[in-house]
């Protein structure tokens, strides 16, 4: 207790608070399409942060998250339409639990590869449950999508009138991703991928088994990743296979995290914060100039970012961040 | 006996690497084994460390057959290997590196921490812990790829080739190192090319020439031994006076 009353007092402690606060209260001030890109970006920075600890960390570049993301989303709301299963339960936990399955089988399929090879076989696997949930059409309606059965104002149901809700949810997501990866950045097993990661011939060599380090960082992801997904089709209330199983959307999950930084708590926030606004921004302005054009904008700001700082924004902006605390801790002398 | 190697064997398509090779290793001993390049030294370790699976033969280890076990269950089992080229996780601090290899032996990274710290005085990488491993000279590479392989807690220690490159002082420097952590009560098994460091270093030398062992005695035999100085040692003295 007195740690915390110690380190609240510094700028190392009251800055983080401060901007815990300010998105606690953004929701009163903000109007409603503010609204909906802050939701996005808490968004995209969890689902994010759930590729960072499989591709950040243990630097498997998996190209086929979505495939996570589609369960915990069909998941949620065919179990909903079917048989009236709260999305808690249907999307986070049975949609979950689904996605753990799919990433053993990943695992058992795909960690005896390396290197290109890995990425290629994810990519394949979030392909086929595409096409899966395409083709079953009896079942999962194919490629007219679902739309989430309405229930009104119900937080059984995962579902809300006002955006409010989603934003603070989405937040709460948002921190615990962060949580999450912190304990296992500074855990054994953060250790194990960090050092897989550069060389996982001298790992193995030292008693690292590294099947199972990947497997169990492959299987948080995943179960991260359901949730996202379940948090999506709640929010949008329309799913379909080709954007949730898409692998535009795996390729945004990486983007992200390698934009912002990968292999660091603070880097898939960063990037989303930078990227998600960026795709707004250009959306908004040039969206409706000619077709493609804010696709183009976007684009070329990744490969700026990619060739000017490779290792990610997280230098640059932890730079700045660390600055900001030496001018915040000069004032308090 | 701590380590029984009987009729090991093992070919890479048309090469036969290793040939129904039988040796033993005493506990608490220093066992040196050389031979020209391509002899099979590297193999014998990748096979006793689980990188390749032998096609015939018995390892064992401490009564138990380890053939063909992966490569992390050996090392906990209490064998552990250096690289001839180091092999450091660069982007890593040497303290990193070391918590690695003690994460072996424990859950908790605080105790991790401070079983690396403890290593890398031991061999003398104290004041470098918070340096990257790729920005270290190689013989800091080395002693950070022995420290790495200690935090394992092995009870059979192989070193490949860690003298290479380096002078002769810093051979001095590896020699006494290595005569340390064998009076600590590790068993340690040496491959290496530099003669002056294996024939100080070692009790007993196996002469490895085409994956056959053609010789195995102590340090004195083996320099006097006329299949060695056929094979190898001849060749590589002569080679020596000419220069």
């Amino acid at each position: 207790m007195k740690i915390l009353v110690k380190t609240l007092v510094t700028s190392r402690g009251y800055v983080p608070l401060a901007t815990l606060i300010i998105f606690l209260i953004l929701p009163l001030f903000l109007p409603t399409y503010f609204l909906h890109i802050m939701i996005t970006i808490f968004f995209f920075a969890f689902v994010s942060q759930a590729w960072n600890i499989i591709g950040g960390y243990a630097g498997q570049l998996s190209l086929g998250n979505a495939a996570f993301l589609g369960l915990g989303a069909y998941g949620s709301v065919l179990l909903t339409y079917y048989y009236n299963i709260p999305p808690w339960i249907g999307g986070i936990l049975i949609g979950g639990a689904v996605a753990i399955v799919l990433s053993l089988i990943t695992g058992l399929a795909c960690f005896r590869l390396r290197g290109p090879y890995f990425a290629i076989s994810t990519l394949a696997i979030g392909e086929v449950m595409r096409l899966l949930f395409l083709n079953q059409r009896k079942i999962t309606f194919g490629a007219e999508g679902v739309t989430v059965p309405y229930k009104g104002n119900s937080l059984l149901y995962f579902q809300f009138l006002s955006k409010v809700p989603y934003y603070y949810i989405a937040l709460a997501l948002m921190i615990l991703s962060m949580y999450i990866t912190w304990r296992i950045e500074k855990s054994k097993l953060g250790h194990y991928l960090v050092a897989i990661n550069q060389n996982q011939d001298a790992a193995e060599a030292i008693g690292v088994n590294s099947i199972r380090a990947k497997q169990i960082a492959l299987s948080t992801s995943a179960f991260l990743t359901a949730i996202g997904g379940t948090f999506y089709a709640q929010y949008i209330y329309f799913i379909d296979p080709d954007f949730v199983f898409g692998l535009g959307l795996s390729i945004e999950f990486a983007m992200i995290a390698i934009v912002g930084g990968v292999g660091t708590v603070m880097g898939p926030i960063i990037g989303s914060f930078l990227l998600r606004p960026a795709m707004e921004i250009t959306n908004a302005f040039l969206g409706a100039t000619y077709m493609g054009v804010h696709l183009i904008v976007y684009g070329c700001l990744l490969i700026a970012v990619v060739m000017l700082k490779p290792e990610g924004l997280i230098g640059w902006v932890g730079g700045l961040y660390q600055r900001l605390l030496k001018l915040l801790s000069k004032k308090d002398d | 006996m701590l380590l029984e190697v009987q009729n090991l064997s093992k070919r890479f398509g048309g090469l036969q690497a290793v040939n129904n090779l039988n040796f033993q290793v005493k506990k608490g001993e220093i066992l040196g084994l050389i031979g020209p390049n391509g002899a099979g030294k590297t193999t014998v370790f990748n096979l006793i460390t689980g990188v390749y699976r032998p096609d015939g033969g018995v390892i064992k280890f401490r009564e138990e057959d380890i053939a063909g076990l992966k490569p992390f269950t050996i090392c906990t089992k209490g064998i552990c290997r250096t690289f001839q080229i180091a092999q450091p996780f660069r982007e890593m601090t040497s303290l990193k590196n070391v918590m690695i290899g003690a994460f072996s032996r424990t859950s908790y990274t605080e105790e991790a921490k401070n079983k690396a710290e403890e290593i890398l005085s031991y061999v003398g990488l104290a004041e470098k812990k918070e340096i990257l491993a790729k920005e270290l000279t190689t013989i800091d590479q080395r002693r950070l790829e022995i420290a790495r392989a200690l935090a394992t807690d092995p009870k059979l220690l192989l070193l490949d080739e860690t003298m290479a490159g380096l002078n002769p002082k810093e051979c001095d420097e590896a020699v006494s190192l290595i005569k340390k952590i064998r009076d600590g009560g590790i068993t340690i098994i040496v491959v290496e090319h530099v003669m002056r460091a294996i024939m100080s270093l070692s009790e007993r030398i196996i002469v490895l020439d085409y994956g056959t062992k053609i010789a195995e005695g102590e340090p004195e035999e083996i320099r006097s031994n006329e299949n060695v100085i056929e094979a190898y040692l001849g060749e590589e003295y002569r080679r020596a006076i000419r220069k």
